[in-house]
């Protein structure tokens, strides 16, 4: 009977969320005062997904263990922000913390109530349902759309509400905001990885550009859309050697410190320009 | 004369067959026979239907058959096109019918290097560049083929566009499927994948010996 119970568990594990993975171990050879900070996003990420995410985690971490130019506060600092990037708030999360603050019991609590885009509510359903939704609202223009949502555990019904978004956990892995998600955490270790090879004095800072986004709703979008636009400018073009930047720290630096809360990104991009032009020189930048 | 008893007898004979072959369809463990059973079943139980005058059971069915000749064909041709393959250009054209398409800007990075790997792409107008070694890749080359088999399952390389262009893809667990329903399709399919896992052993065998021969005469010349 275990058995046939296993084999229907197993045929709709992706319906009802199972996730029959063993909690991952920490991996061996982590540098000094890791092992803390390893544990506890591998709680997180457990409680925020799935052993299943929390194993990703640690396998991508597996890739900076031992590696030349890593030392301990780099790996730790790592381990920190890929952690909370990998647990990106979207509605789901916020529930799921509103539960956690109640102890899932109705409380006194003061009501969260959260401006989100009409994309980021979309865009946490699984991708074969907001694909079509996404469709029709970016033809309407009401993609960016804000709306207020209330996040209650004030009442049985606001409990009930929040545990009902908070078991949209089990289909999170199949959203787009998730696939989104995957691909900025992989194009940011991907360019930690090339900045260790080509530039490891700025390691860092591009490591510490993840700090850029952070929360949701519009801030987020901004800090998302200035990230890829100091990568693309800056940091990408020195490692693939078109940008002869000595100093890639200082001008992220100098670059973050232009960041506005400005959808056109006017002060960001003529920083950038005007260090890209410095690096060129004035042969470089006429060419 | 009246041939209504006739009818019932054929019927009940054909249900009773019918019922047989409904088992033994379901009893088989792999896709090849189970089409094959189901398309019997379909033709008896049309069959019966018939003389019975179930049109409903004859409409059902008459939707089911060329539904189940058409996997049955789908399926029969992935082996022998895998078969064709692992004997002649070691191409893996044939997972084409399986795969979606989708288009590449330029700049967009496909995959990144240690990166989980989960599906595998062919190329089929565009330009891309495995970031790493600099290899550009051609208009039907197939990448990330090795990465299903592969202990590790993480990728090697990053694969950026270079200019624009489509892009075939499949997920692993989309070929796992096919493998597990058919064990002729596993069996070829290892086979290939070997034969090109082995072309590469060879390839980077040659390019090893041009360089030891390459760099035996500066060397004897310092």
């Amino acid at each position: 009977m275990a058995s046939i119970v296993s084999s229907l568990r197993y045929l709709l594990a992706d319906v009802i969320g199972d996730d029959d993975s063993t909690l991952p171990v920490l991996p061996d050879n982590l540098p000094d005062h890791a092992a803390p900070i390893v544990s506890d996003s591998i709680a997180l990420l457990t409680e925020y997904q799935s052993a299943t995410h929390a194993q990703l985690y640690v396998d991508r971490l597996k890739r900076f263990i031992g590696r030349p130019g890593v030392d301990s506060a780099l790996f730790c600092e790592i381990a920190r922000l890929m952690a909370m990037r990998m647990s990106y708030q979207d509605p789901i999360r916020i529930a799921q913390l509103k539960l956690i603050e109640s102890d899932g019991r109705v409380s006194g609590a003061a009501d969260d109530v959260r401006k989100l885009r009409l994309d980021e509510l979309i865009g946490a359903l699984p991708a074969p349902a907001a694909d079509p939704l996404l469709d029709v609202l970016g033809r309407i223009g009401w993609l960016r759309k804000r709306v207020s949502v209330r996040f209650s555990a004030k009442s049985r019904f606001g409990i009930r509400r929040l545990k009902l978004e908070a078991s949209l956990r089990r289909w999170r892995q199949f959203s787009v905001r998730f696939s989104e998600e995957r691909v900025w955490v992989e194009r940011w270790l991907h360019m930690i990885a090339r900045c260790l090879d080509k530039q490891p004095q700025s390691v860092l800072a591009v490591v510490e550009t993840a700090t850029m986004v952070e929360g949701h709703g519009d801030p987020y979008r901004q800090g998302l859309a200035d990230w890829h636009l100091i990568i693309d400018g800056l940091a990408k073009p020195t490692f693939d050697g078109k940008l002869p930047l000595a100093d890639l720290a200082g001008a992220i630096t100098e670059a973050r410190a232009a960041c506005m809360p400005d959808p056109r990104q006017v002060a960001l991009k003529r920083a950038i320009a005007q260090i890209r032009a410095r690096a060129l020189g004035p042969t470089g930048a006429a060419g | 004369m009246d041939t209504s008893h006739l009818a019932e007898h054929a019927g009940a004979a054909g249900s009773f067959f019918a019922s047989i072959f409904v088992v033994a369809t379901l009893s088989m463990r792999t896709m090849i026979p189970l089409r094959v059973f189901a398309i019997l079943t379909n033709i008896l139980l049309i069959a019966t239907a018939i003389p019975t005058h179930n049109y409903a059971t004859m409409a059902l069915h008459t939707v089911l058959l060329p539904l189940n000749t058409y996997r049955l064909h789908q399926m029969l041709q992935l082996v022998r096109d895998v078969k064709k393959s692992v004997s002649s250009d070691l191409s893996m054209e044939w997972l084409k019918p399986f795969m979606t398409e989708r288009k590449c800007t330029t700049g967009e990075v496909l995959f990144y290097k240690d990166e989980k790997a989960d599906g595998m792409f062919y190329i089929v107008s565009g330009q891309f560049r495995l970031v790493e070694s600099g290899i550009e890749l051609p208009v039907g080359a197939i990448v990330g083929e090795l990465g299903m088999l592969s202990p590790t399952n993480v990728r090697t390389q990053s694969l950026e566009c270079t200019e624009g262009g489509v892009i075939l893809s499949v997920s692993y667990d989309q070929v796992e499927q096919l493998y597990v329903q058919n064990p002729a399709f596993g069996f070829y399919f290892l086979r290939l994948t070997s034969a090109r896992l082995f072309q590469n052993i060879e390839t980077l065998e040659r390019r090893l010996e041009q360089q030891i021969v390459a760099a035996t005469p500066s060397a004897r010349s310092a």
